[in-house]
């Protein structure tokens, strides 16, 4: 070395340095920023690690499975019949089977959204004041029925047997829609999914778009996590909250900073490729005959749960 | 000499699912210069971040001086204040490792944490810059310096805490030549100073230049040999089954070779 080393550096017993009086900064909502950031990666991956099994559903053309959510979408918020709705949602239950997916960690997402939008969100529904009918669960009972501006409020308020039709049948609704979609998501490289839209026209330009932001997330993921080592690895203890404030800020503007070079190099790639202004993509493979018996299976069911 | 640093029986996976070490036992003693060699993706930084307790493996124990360094033993604010303390990491990027406003207010970052008086960690930071011949950086943006001033600047920003135990990742990593030569003797230089360094390596040449003790870790995430740096450069059939070495074909004007390779030691003809 050129530069004599410094005399601190030498020294052979390390000093030994008392906790400062200050208010201390908590680094938990920098571990929670971590954990969900690994989260998100996680469950990408999942995805694809699902999208790649070599089973029937998996190996579908995505064109078929994108016109088959599609279609089946539509016939399920039609038909309004509860056996063909259960009969469906069975029908999934077995694709799902078929795909040998984590159908209870799959299972749980649909049912909790399932809950909150096809259930809690029309549960008024099924009371007598919105859907006359016979009660069948007594809520409230008045000494009279009474009317107020455009509305009349029965003696007795309760869940009616009509109501309750209408609220499964919304759930059921919601629920295999999401089932569906979930399978088809799970079931899918999602750059080849995301791909097959061109057969609705979708541009290529919106497409590539779509397919860049899917493969930022894991960089920036990458990227926070990175950060968030070497902030911790540097932090002895002592830090005051509005000093890692500031550096919390700091690194923000960093990421943000990153985001950007990261898009400006990604863009300079495209262009040294050839990109003159307009995305150009291959599309997924050809038809083969299980794309065609797939989606004979799925026409079927359709008409066979309107026609129930 | 004593253990500073233990692991035992370590393994890790990224989020449960892919394996990152499998059963990982070494030691590092007080003072000693120690390396991590592997392919890319065989665990070496990952075994940094554990030795660092920036991650907590899914089983087995890590030491510090016998101590166990776990999560709830870092939230003792005594022992993780100096477990940070005597440990400095720099990392491969030092993009990520830069986070104040200018190159001073890094190099006083981690005195000032660490309580020293102002006076004293101005005089640690001034000659720091001397020492690693950046002095001319001291008011400048860290956005502002190039890959090879930001690599002196990181590695600035940690000697200036004084750490009894020095990690680094790929210490080679995107440096040019000139500064790769800077990088090496600092290492050399550091460790005569009696600093503990263990490093993490896929380069042999820089194995031959520091001598240090070598664990070698396999693209299965196993440790496969822990040993001096002759023996691990010795054994060609180790070297070749990591796939640390391997066959290629060059010329020497019209002659045609074909052997193993590995820049300074299997290049012997």
């Amino acid at each position: 070395m050129e530069n004599k080393i410094p005399s601190y550096l030498l020294q052979t017993v390390y000093d030994q340095y008392e906790l400062a009086k200050v208010k201390r900064a908590k680094l938990s909502f920098l571990d929670k920023t971590i954990i969900n950031s690994a989260t998100a990666v996680k469950s990408i991956y999942l995805q694809a690690e699902n999208a790649t099994k070599e089973n029937f559903i998996q190996k579908i053309n995505p064109h078929v499975k994108l016109i088959s959510l599609i279609y089946l979408v539509v016939m399920i918020s039609l038909v309004d019949n509860l056996v063909a709705q259960i009969l469906t949602t069975a029908f999934i239950f077995l694709l799902y089977i078929i795909a040998k997916l984590k159908i209870f960690q799959v299972y749980r997402k649909i049912f909790f959204l399932a809950f909150i939008f096809g259930f809690l969100v029309v549960l008024p529904a099924s009371l007598n004041v919105i859907t006359p009918g016979k009660i069948i669960f007594n809520l409230i009972t008045f000494n009279k029925p009474s009317h107020f501006w455009i509305y009349n409020i029965p003696q007795n308020i309760g869940f009616t047997l009509n109501g309750f039709q209408v609220v499964s049948l919304v759930f059921l609704r919601v629920l295999n829609s999401v089932s569906f979609s979930m399978l088809i998501v799970f079931t899918t490289s999602f750059p080849a999914f995301i791909k097959s839209f061109k057969i609705l026209g979708v541009p290529d330009t919106f497409l590539m778009i779509i397919s860049l932001a899917y493969k930022y997330i894991f960089i920036l993921s990458r990227t926070i996590e990175e950060t968030y080592f070497a902030l911790k690895s540097r932090l002895s203890g002592n830090i005051k909250s509005k000093n890692i404030r500031k550096l919390i800020s700091g690194r923000i503007f960093f990421i943000f900073k990153r985001s950007m070079i990261i898009y400006e190099n990604t863009y300079y790639a495209m262009v040294s490729r050839g990109y003159l202004g307009t995305v150009i993509l291959h599309s997924p493979k050809h038809f083969a005959f299980k794309d065609f018996v797939a989606l004979v299976i799925i026409v079927a069911l359709g008409i066979g749960i309107i026609l129930l | 000499m004593e253990d500073i640093i233990s692991l035992k029986n370590i393994d890790y996976s990224y989020y449960g699912k892919i394996p990152a070490l499998k059963n990982v036992n070494l030691s590092v003693k007080k003072g000693e210069m120690f390396s991590i060699i592997g392919l890319n993706g065989s665990g070496k930084s990952t075994l940094l971040h554990i030795i660092n307790a920036l991650v907590f493996p899914d089983s087995g124990d890590v030491l510090f001086e016998g101590n166990p360094v776990t999560e709830k033993s870092l939230r003792d604010k005594s022992f993780g204040m100096q477990f940070r303390q005597r440990m400095g990491y720099i990392f491969q990027n030092p993009d990520i490792q830069l986070f104040c406003p200018t190159v001073f207010d890094e190099l006083l970052f981690a005195p000032l944490q660490l309580n020293l008086p102002i006076e004293t960690a101005k005089e640690r930071a001034e000659q720091t810059l001397s020492f690693l011949g950046i002095e001319y950086l001291k008011e400048r943006p860290v956005y502002m310096l190039s890959g090879g001033e930001k690599k002196r600047v990181a590695i600035a920003s940690v000697l200036t805490m004084n750490p009894e135990i020095l990690l680094v990742d790929e210490p080679l990593s995107s440096l040019d030549p000139k500064t790769q030569t800077f990088f090496i003797e600092l290492l050399l230089e550091l460790n005569r100073a009696g600093k503990t360094i263990i490093f993490t390596t896929h380069h042999l040449d820089l194995i031959e230049h520091l001598q240090p003790r070598v664990a070698v870790l396999s693209e299965e995430h196993t440790i496969r040999k822990t040993g001096t740096a002759s023996e691990i450069l010795s054994d060609e059939e180790l070297l070749i089954s990591v796939n640390l070495i391997h066959e290629h074909i060059h010329k020497h004007g019209k002659e045609e070779h074909r052997h193993y390779h590995s820049h300074y030691v299997f290049h012997k003809h």
